[in-house]
């Protein structure tokens, strides 16, 4: 199965800090890639919950990537690191019930480099579609 | 506070398999503090557990709800609905609230969610320590209120062992000695001598040896 | 049968003792008991026979030490209190008396978590000052725990165990005091590599006016190889054996290191000799009892004055 043909059925969420980039990043993205991208913007990263993560896979998502600020960069001094033991643990819980912990990244960005959030976005989907749908029937 | 920690996923898939409606019901008090079994655990669980279940096509409808406390009537009393309309309880409460709730509802499968670990505390974010094993009858005023009954591996009254090395337990280095700590306060409290006496062995009359415990407050009885 | 035993007969006459020590098959061959009898025999004035050391199930101590007794060996007999409770411990030391068994070494005990079968319940319903003063206590009151008069109580020469080298120090000294009071009549000590160590606990004993309540048996166990050495410093809990000693041991080829470990053993013995409060040494020969006869030997403390 070549990855164009199923480009359209991968759905990605994406939660990021609302710190972390400017929503032009996402009007760039969605004009590029054919594919089914939702952007989560969060006060701070610290709120992603574990069940957050969870039910973006419940509601049919193929992958969930998560960016935050960098560590020394958040404005709430401890929630990226927070966000970050978050999506360690959702990784466990996800392997634990099968499901590939790869499907899950994180990354820290920072809104002075939007060429590289774009990049890691852009690695995000194609991982993504390399993987598969999550169920296959 | 009681401490528990939430079942393997594997094991709590194993003991819902024969149910097709399930109520997942949170205790908000110590297991919610120590991430086990709050609302938040609740909804995550479910979330695991409707994944797990979609992904090897199977159904299973799940209800969530966190009351108080397990442990007491008053709040159980509130997910008596709830409870009526599910083929099962996957309780995240500790020992005593998954009991209680068995108790109250004699037709209705409650199964524990989280292994009940211990009496402890939150040392740190994160971190919960054992420091109590409700023996019946506290003796720490003897220890400078550092109990060896639970704190050390041998328990005990008339520590420490041969197998104390610098501050730690000879069972695992990551275990403080407690007969070290007893004695480093008893000499900051100017109280060592309470250790120079022979400390007689325990009653453990009043602790778990003695069977099931009971306790009455006839005054609180209407 | 007389009730007093070699070893406090030894001790009492101000002799130098010399005990030994048997762990126990890991089955019920007596065979091997009877071989490590012979090896000690006429060397020692009695044996220890530990009680599932290291929580490694092990032949019964109580069992083991009446095979010592037929093969001619006094046996001084290692109850720890990790795997019964208080009314099994007393029903024990009943029975290890009828057998003939006259000493009693009180511990703890490794904790199970080092054994064989780490999923064991412990026990520690009492610890072991409290089973040094039930021993006591039957012994001089003729009563059981429960203040029961025994018919024929148990008149036992009782013993304890002292680590110098475990902490908190200062503690030690108190804890030994505590373990007299309690009942000890004897003492064996964790084995000594640490000589510095050793002496200013003991010397802290003396000042205290303990080593003339209760006889000093100082541990030695002769060392194999530097391996050996290196772990027992690293895995064997309260033990201490320090870098000279380790560096000793690898300064010599290995074919060599027994020799050097006998020798390093023989030295401590002769400074133990010398030192103030010393009645004893207590030789642990871990699976090489075969050693002991020469250290004694060597040691000029043969022949033994009972044997």
């Amino acid at each position: 199965m070549s990855t164009t043909e199923i480009s359209s059925e991968i759905k990605l969420t994406i939660y990021h800090c609302n710190n972390a980039f400017g929503n032009d990043i996402t009007h760039n993205i969605i004009d590029k890639e054919k594919i089914n991208l939702k952007f989560i913007n969060m006060a701070c990263s610290s709120m992603v919950k574990d069940v957050f993560i969870l039910r973006a896979f419940e509601s049919g998502s193929d992958g969930v990537l998560v960016l935050v600020c960098r560590e020394e960069g958040c404005r709430y001094v401890e929630g990226s690191k927070r966000a970050k033991k978050r999506v360690e643990r959702v990784k466990k819980l996800l392997d634990e019930i099968k499901i590939d912990p790869k499907r899950l990244s994180f990354f820290n960005v920072s809104p002075d480099n939007k060429d590289a959030t774009l990049k890691i976005i852009k690695e995000a989907v194609i991982n993504i579609k390399n993987i598969g749908p999550l169920y296959s029937f | 506070m009681i401490v528990g920690e939430q079942k393997p996923i594997t094991e709590i898939i194993e003991i819902i398999a024969p149910y097709k409606q399930l109520l997942i019901l949170g205790c908000g008090t110590c297991v919610k503090t120590c991430f086990a079994g709050g609302e938040d655990e609740v909804a995550t669980l479910a979330s695991m557990i409707r994944l797990a279940f979609k992904k090897d096509s199977k159904e299973i409808k799940i209800a969530e709800q966190t009351v108080e406390r397990q442990c007491e009537n008053e709040f159980i009393q509130e997910a008596a609905q709830n409870i009526a309309k599910n083929d099962a309880i996957l309780s995240l409460a500790c020992g005593a609230g998954v009991q209680a709730i068995a108790k109250r509802f004699p037709k209705v499968p409650v199964l524990p969610g989280i292994n009940t670990t211990f009496i402890g505390i939150q040392e740190q974010h994160g971190i919960f320590t054992e420091e109590c094993q409700g023996c019946g009858n506290c003796g720490l005023a003897t220890f400078g209120a550092i109990c060896p009954i639970t704190r050390c591996s041998k328990k005990l009254l008339n520590g420490p062992c041969g197998g104390s090395q610098n501050g730690k337990c000879e069972v695992n280095a990551n275990i403080e000695c407690a007969w070290q700590l007893i004695i480093d306060r008893l000499t900051q409290l100017g109280q060592l001598s309470n250790l120079r006496t022979y400390i007689p062995p325990k009653n453990w009359r009043t602790s778990i040896s003695g069977g099931p415990r009971k306790l009455i407050r006839e005054d609180h009885i209407i | 049968m007389t009730n007093i035993s070699n070893l406090q007969k030894i001790l009492k006459e101000g002799k130098f003792a010399v005990t030994g020590e048997c762990g126990p098959p890991r089955g019920a061959n007596t065979q091997i008991i009877n071989k490590k009898a012979n090896l000690l025999k006429g060397y020692v004035d009695a044996v220890n026979v530990t009680d599932n050391q290291t929580a490694i199930v092990r032949m019964s101590s109580i069992a083991a030490s009446a095979h010592l007794i037929k093969a001619g060996c006094e046996p001084v007999m290692q109850m720890v209190v990790r795997d019964r409770n208080r009314i099994s411990l007393q029903s024990d030391i009943l029975g290890a008396w009828s057998l003939g068994i006259k000493n009693i070494l009180c511990l703890s005990g490794d904790h199970q978590t080092f054994g064989s079968q780490p999923d064991a319940l412990n026990v520690f319903d009492i610890d072991s000052m409290h089973l040094l003063r039930t021993v006591k206590n039957m012994r001089d009151e003729g009563k059981d725990m429960s203040g029961f008069n025994l018919d024929d109580p148990p008149r036992m020469f009782i013993g304890a165990a002292a680590n110098p080298f475990a902490d908190p120090f200062e503690y030690r000294v108190i804890r030994l005091a505590k373990k007299i009071d309690a009942g000890a009549d004897f003492i064996q000590t964790q084995c000594i590599y640490n000589m510095d160590r050793f002496t200013k606990w003991i010397k802290l004993a003396h000042e205290e006016g303990l080593t003339e309540k209760v006889y000093i048996l100082a541990g030695v166990t002769p060392l194999k190889s530097s391996g050996m050495a290196k772990y027992m410093k690293n895995k064997v809990a309260g033990m201490d054996v320090p870098e000279s000693v380790i560096k000793r041991m690898e300064g010599v080829p290995k074919e060599k290191g027994a020799e050097e470990g006998i020798k390093i053993c023989l030295e401590t013995i002769a400074k133990l000799r010398e030192t103030k409060g010393v009645h004893g040494i207590h030789i642990m020969a871990i699976e090489w009892e075969e050693k002991v006869a020469e250290i004694v030997q060597k040691a000029g403390l043969t022949p033994r004055p009972l044997s």
